[in-house]
């Protein structure tokens, strides 16, 4: 499932707004979501997307910009990964 | 200290009736029993027990998605009694002012207890390895007060009262304090409870005064004072009274729809669970010294009487004792035999019966008496349908907790100052 798709998904369970309304210029404001809330979406976003945000993870204005900062996490998750991947050189 | 007289103005009851006082209140003088067989199929084992259920209840029609997806079951109630009784006292929820001289007293038993069960399961039973980032704030015991102080702008004091089945007597009573005493001038007070999840429902059978199902069925079970009663019915449910400073709501051109006159509080500082009669008797002592009234000035009691065996006979023996040789001329109900424990809120619930039964001249009866056990008589028992026309002024509401905390609220209709 893409981001917007989880983010309208839980947005919808949580504020009953119509996921179609929402979209990458939406913001946070808009929605009403204040701090406590964007907690709830982060969680929702690191369990779906095995992501991990760090406390110094800016904080998005937009649903564009919480959607950037996944796809940033989700490619660093995947250079980690493959670089893991690589045999390290044996020295004898 | 100038003391002001305490009107009531607003009614908000969650029930399977709805979230109207009078609704409520008129089911229960046709003597309609809400108790119905419950059963929840968890791990280990199944429990089944005879409660009362909201079933009808809907949050997200009443409160809306932000706030009931973000809400413990009980704190909806909460909150559904309390936008009830502030439309019914003439307020407007959309009005968005925050009020400096209202609050808010809630009393609660179990507080946030079903979600707070929940998380348990999902880390201990589901392997689950944290928790929603909000379980701290919608498991918190001041959840309700919060929620209600915030959603009505609530900017007086935000209490909560936890007293076992006394917390919303004890709320309503230390909220009428603050009226009376200048405090505030409109406080919110009442109570909430959901003692219907798995653990709960499993403790309480633990407990074994749990009324069993027998061959009345579930909605004949529940019979305070009788011979055969088996104990009490767990139910859920809130209710909420508006107390306001009598001349702020004659200002406002409110309704009064009654009038809290006087309130008792103190611990029988003896047993967890034996009610003790010298407590009860000074509790309503207390409440008709506060309203400076007598014995022979009260015409209906509403009493706590849950049906188990030893806590009605004790009741009833407190109430002897008050009343002395007028006490088998004074009419008494248990409407716990319609509507269940409501636990936390069983205070406010009953206050509303008893405000509305000195409105309306309309005594509501117990359900289920057709016999009444010797060691419970005494007092004149309401049977076989609500006693009207009576032209009882006054009244009373106790509230026996566990623990040993007594509330007794007492009441007199609007127009018989």
């Amino acid at each position: 499932m893409d981001i917007l798709t989880v983010i309208r998904e839980f947005l919808h369970d949580r504020l009953g707004v119509d996921p179609e309304a929402i979209t990458p210029e939406t913001t946070l404001v808009e929605l009403k979501i204040d701090s406590l809330m964007l907690v709830e979406l982060i969680f929702e976003c690191e369990e779906k997307f095995n992501v991990t945000f760090d406390r110094d993870t800016p904080t998005p204005a937009t649903i564009g910009d919480m959607i950037g900062i996944v796809e940033s996490f989700i490619v660093d998750a995947k250079a980690k990964s493959s670089t893991a991947a690589v045999p390290t050189p044996q020295q004898d | 200290m100038t003391r002001h007289r305490v009107a009531v103005t607003g009614l908000g009851a969650v029930s399977p009736a709805g979230v109207s006082g009078e609704e409520f209140f008129a089911r229960m003088l046709a003597g309609e029993s809400f108790v119905r067989l419950h059963t929840i199929d968890e791990q280990p084992k199944a429990v089944t027990q005879p409660v009362v259920r909201c079933d009808g209840f809907d949050p997200d029609a009443l409160l809306g998605r932000p706030i009931s997806s973000a809400t413990d079951r009980s704190v909806q109630m909460a909150l559904a009694a309390c936008f009830e009784a502030w439309k019914c006292a003439g307020f407007e929820r959309s009005e968005r002012v925050v009020r400096p001289e209202f609050g808010v007293a809630w009393g609660s038993a179990l507080g946030s207890h079903t979600t707070i069960e929940r998380g348990y399961k999902e880390m201990w039973q589901n392997g689950r390895e944290r928790l929603p980032p909000m379980s701290v704030v919608i498991g918190m015991s001041n959840a309700a007060a919060s929620q209600i102080s915030i959603q009505l702008g609530l900017a007086n004091a935000s209490l909560t009262y936890v007293a076992a089945c006394a917390s919303a007597a004890s709320a309503i009573g230390e909220a009428y304090k603050r009226v009376r005493n200048g405090e505030a001038k409109l406080m919110v007070a009442g109570g909430g409870d959901v003692p219907l999840s798995y653990a709960t429902m499993k403790a309480w059978e633990a407990l074994r005064v749990v009324a069993l199902p027998d061959e009345t069925g579930a909605a004949g079970c529940c019979r305070p004072f009788h011979p055969g009663r088996s104990g009490l019915v767990l139910g859920e449910g809130a209710a909420t009274l508006i107390l306001e400073e009598w001349e702020h709501a004659q200002a406002r051109g409110a309704t009064i729809l009654g009038e809290l006159i006087g309130y008792g509080t103190c611990s029988d500082a003896s047993h967890l669970v034996r009610p003790d009669p010298i407590g009860q008797v000074r509790a309503m002592r207390m409440a008709l010294d506060d309203a400076g009234l007598g014995p022979d000035d009260v015409d209906y009691v509403n009493a706590h009487g849950t049906a188990t065996i030893e806590g009605d006979a004790i009741e009833v023996a407190s109430l002897c004792e008050l009343f002395g040789a007028r006490a088998a001329q004074v009419p008494v109900s248990a409407t716990k035999s319609m509507h269940g424990h409501l636990m936390g809120a069983a205070g406010a619930i009953e206050a509303i019966a008893t405000v509305l039964a000195l409105r309306h001249d309309a005594l509501p009866p117990t359900l289920n008496l057709d016999t009444v056990d010797p060691a419970c008589a005494g007092v004149r028992h309401i049977v076989g349908g609500p006693l009207r026309d009576s032209g009882a002024r006054v009244a009373l509401s106790n509230s026996f907790a566990f623990g040993g905390s007594n509330a007794v609220l007492a009441f007199r209709k609007a127009d018989a100052a």
